[in-house]
């Protein structure tokens, strides 16, 4: 079997095994710990502080006023790598037709050379991602080592699906291989690293909604 | 899946535009420098027309460029071919087409004249006795003193 | 190398003998050195290279094969180009070809690899079985196996024709009944040529060929052994219907409106991307068009193990999991259950140990204020 065929074949499907086991891991593993019981009376009803659960999603999405200042570039940059890696992954006609096969639907997508562009643009903000990271002394002391490799996992992605969509630095089967392989060792690692982020963002701002709602505050 | 009668059928007749444009010039270049060499050190040179990567509009764009000299000759062997003197002295174009007429190779060659036109000194010497036997054969021969 | 011709006369008297002038073959050559990319020039070197030289010997074997790589070689549109190549070359043994049958035919085949020991050229096409002793592909009582070892002790060189004798092609396909293999990996000690496709293309034959038995050296061969000259491009770098890949503009089923414009059929399951070969610069049938041009995709037809490569309709990206009949989203649909019901079964157990941290963290704290009342 070459390299090609291992990445979409056994690694591939050893790496989406990992990732689902892990991810229901840990959704499991931390959904049914106990959550304190608040002994306070609840200032709100029931249906309120879910709803107020349901507000802090929205509105923790972005920073308050008095923090913009602060923080806004930074929100900005996030968001703006997040929407380009969602496009590139999502809209990629290839993309497409990868994981209409492994789900059985498609849906139309953007041309290829658009994808390119926002491909590049993505990296480079990637890159500005970590410079920041690096520079800024709150983030540099925050950062461990979960941090710095979520962030070279993702961009190895990037990195070597621009390679392959270019022909760019060895044959083709060899670049799609890597790719491909890239790919596999994120869904390896999603699972145990801060890249659970992305099940967890919403589940927590939505509980953290909902416990001050029943307080009787907003967020 | 429909019928094959059904399908229309749509005949792609218009000519990508464009092209390379500045190809042409390049290759005018390139010609320029190897007409050079063949006045100061009588060397010459073939450019292969079909490895050049040059859109229909440029091929006609260079035809027209190095227009017509005035020497044209046919080569008929496996097919016709055309091998012509430009209005360049010394720059020929030469097609080879194969009995079908399909274009099998196209040349530009810097050279005083094209070695495929040149007759074979071995042809030649097999010719001269052919043409000696043939003479011996005539019946007007036999009437003749035989040359030595 | 060039072998000493049985009948011992030049390559120029044999075209002389089949009207074929100098003239006339030195188009032939300078057609093939365009096609070879080669510098122009080498055309009429090669032409007056030829001319003087004895005919190589050629030997062709056919075994574990459809004979389409033949029919490919002798049914050219152009019929003096492919078959010119008959008039340099003395064809010594083809079993399809030749007139004689039987045991005047493996004679004269003896014969000539005797006469010409160590100097003929010899072409295969067909895989090689070897199961049941080699009985799956016998000829004349012998097996295919033993004939191709006989064969190979005495070549210059083994030009492997078609898919088939240079990767195994489909007789190698799963589940392999017949043990076939390619000519790789039978003969070792030999420089060996794969001219790959399924048939390859007439001219990729035949301009080998003519490369070979020109400068009797092996020409620059990629990792698997195929002429780069001709295998050193996908199908995707040189296709014309490239810009549409580029746009995103895919057709979604044959014969729809993106299929009727000319659009990429990367989503039909074209293979191009990763296929080596000639068809998109020199097509097929003396130029005429090629698979793709044709509206079908590329099959991938001169790579090792194209037949297992997964459906020849599945787009590229698609998952290759190739557990055949079983739709794929059914299978990760099961795959991804399983994991996760065992990844719940980790995580209830995590939370039990987390629960129990918690519960002996508050009985911990429950204690210690009791302890300071």
């Amino acid at each position: 079997m070459d390299l090609l065929g291992f990445a979409r074949g056994p690694a591939l499907k050893v790496a989406i095994a990992i990732f689902c086991l892990g991810v229901a891991w840990r959704i499991v593993g931390f959904g049914l710990l106990r959550i304190r019981r608040d002994l306070n009376k609840p200032r709100a009803p029931i249906a309120k502080y879910l709803v107020g659960g349901l507000v802090a999603v929205g509105s923790r999405s972005w920073p308050h006023r008095e923090f913009i200042g602060r923080t806004g570039a930074g929100e900005a940059l996030g968001y703006s790598y997040h929407l380009g890696l969602f496009a590139v992954v999502l809209l990629f006609g290839p993309h497409i037709a990868f994981l209409g096969s492994l789900f059985g639907i498609t849906w139309p997508g953007l041309p290829s050379s658009l994808i390119t562009v926002i491909s590049v643009l993505t990296l480079t903000l990637f890159v500005a991602v970590l410079f920041r990271r690096v520079t800024n002394p709150v983030m540099r002391m925050l950062s461990n080592f979960d941090d710095y490799f979520s962030w070279l996992v993702t961009m190895l992605v990037l990195v070597t699906g621009l390679a392959a969509t270019a022909h760019f630095g060895a044959a083709y089967q060899t670049l799609l291989a890597l790719h491909i392989l890239s790919v596999d060792l994120l869904l390896v690692w999603f699972p145990f690293g801060k890249l659970m982020h992305a099940f967890y963002i919403f589940p927590s701002r939505a509980l953290n909604g909902a416990i001050l709602a029943r307080k009787g505050a907003t967020s | 899946m429909s019928r094959l009668t059904e399908i229309p059928v749509r005949i792609e007749t218009a000519l990508p535009t464009g092209g390379l444009g500045g190809g042409v010039a390049a290759i005018l270049s390139e010609l320029a420098n190897l007409l050079q060499r063949l006045a100061d050190v009588q060397e010459c040179a073939t450019i292969d027309v079909r490895s050049l990567p040059m859109s229909p509009h440029d091929r006609i764009a260079l035809q027209h460029a190095l227009g017509e000299g005035e020497v044209r000759a046919t080569l008929d062997a496996q097919g016709l071919s055309s091998i012509r003197e430009t209005r360049v002295p010394g720059i020929w174009w030469v097609e080879h087409r194969d009995r079908d007429g399909e274009l099998m190779a196209e040349s530009i060659e810097v050279t005083r004249m094209p070695q495929i036109l040149m007759s074979d000194t071995d042809e030649i010497a097999a010719g001269a006795r052919a043409l000696r036997a043939q003479i011996t054969a005539s019946p007007a021969a036999r009437t003749r003193p035989q040359m030595p | 190398m060039t072998a000493r011709a049985s009948s011992e006369i030049t390559v120029g008297e044999m075209l002389r003998r089949h009207g074929i002038s100098r003239r006339g073959f030195i188009k032939y050559c300078s057609a093939a050195a365009s096609a070879m990319a080669l510098p122009p020039s080498m055309g009429v070197a090669m032409a007056e290279q030829l001319r003087n030289a004895p005919r190589p010997s050629v030997v062709y074997l056919s075994f574990q094969e459809c004979t389409g790589c033949l029919e490919s070689l002798t049914r050219s549109f152009a019929p003096t180009i492919e078959n010119l190549i008959f008039n340099i070359i003395s064809l010594d043994y083809d079993d399809t070809l030749m007139a004689a049958a039987g045991d005047a035919a493996e004679s004269a085949r003896n014969k000539a690899m005797q006469d010409n020991f160590g100097k003929y050229v010899l072409l295969v096409d067909g895989s090689v079985p070897t199961g049941a002793g080699g009985g799956y592909c016998t000829a004349g009582g012998r097996s295919a196996v033993d004939t191709l070892r006989e064969a190979a002790k005495g070549a210059a060189a083994i030009v492997c024709v078609g898919t088939c004798s240079a990767f195994g092609g489909i007789p190698f396909a799963d589940p392999n009944p017949t043990g076939a293999w390619p000519v790789t990996a039978i003969v070792g000690d030999k420089p060996i040529i794969n001219v790959s496709g399924c048939p390859p293309i007439p001219e990729v034959i035949t301009g080998t060929l003519l490369q070979f038995v020109t400068t009797g050296k092996v020409p620059d061969l990629d990792e698997h052994l195929r002429p780069k000259v001709f295998f050193g491009n996908t199908i995707h770098d040189r296709c014309y219907r490239r810009p549409f890949f580029d746009e995103g503009k895919f057709a979604k089923s044959f014969d729809d409106e993106g299929a009727r414009n000319g659009w990429c059929l990367y989503e039909l399951g074209c293979k191009g991307p990763t296929t080596y070969n000639a068809c998109a610069t020199l097509k097929w049938n003396g130029g005429t068009s090629f698979p793709i041009e044709s509206g079908h995709g590329c099959l991938g037809c001169s790579e090792p193990g194209f037949w297992d490569k997964g459906s020849f309709y599945a787009a590229q990206s698609a998952a290759a999991w190739g557990k055949a009949g079983e739709a794929a989203p059914l299978q990760v649909l099961k795959l991804t259950a399983a994991a996760a019901a065992a990844g719940a079964v980790l995580g209830t157990a995590s939370a039990g140990v987390g629960r129990l941290r918690q519960h002996r963290g508050e009985q911990d704290a429950v204690d210690r204020e009791s302890k300071g009342d």
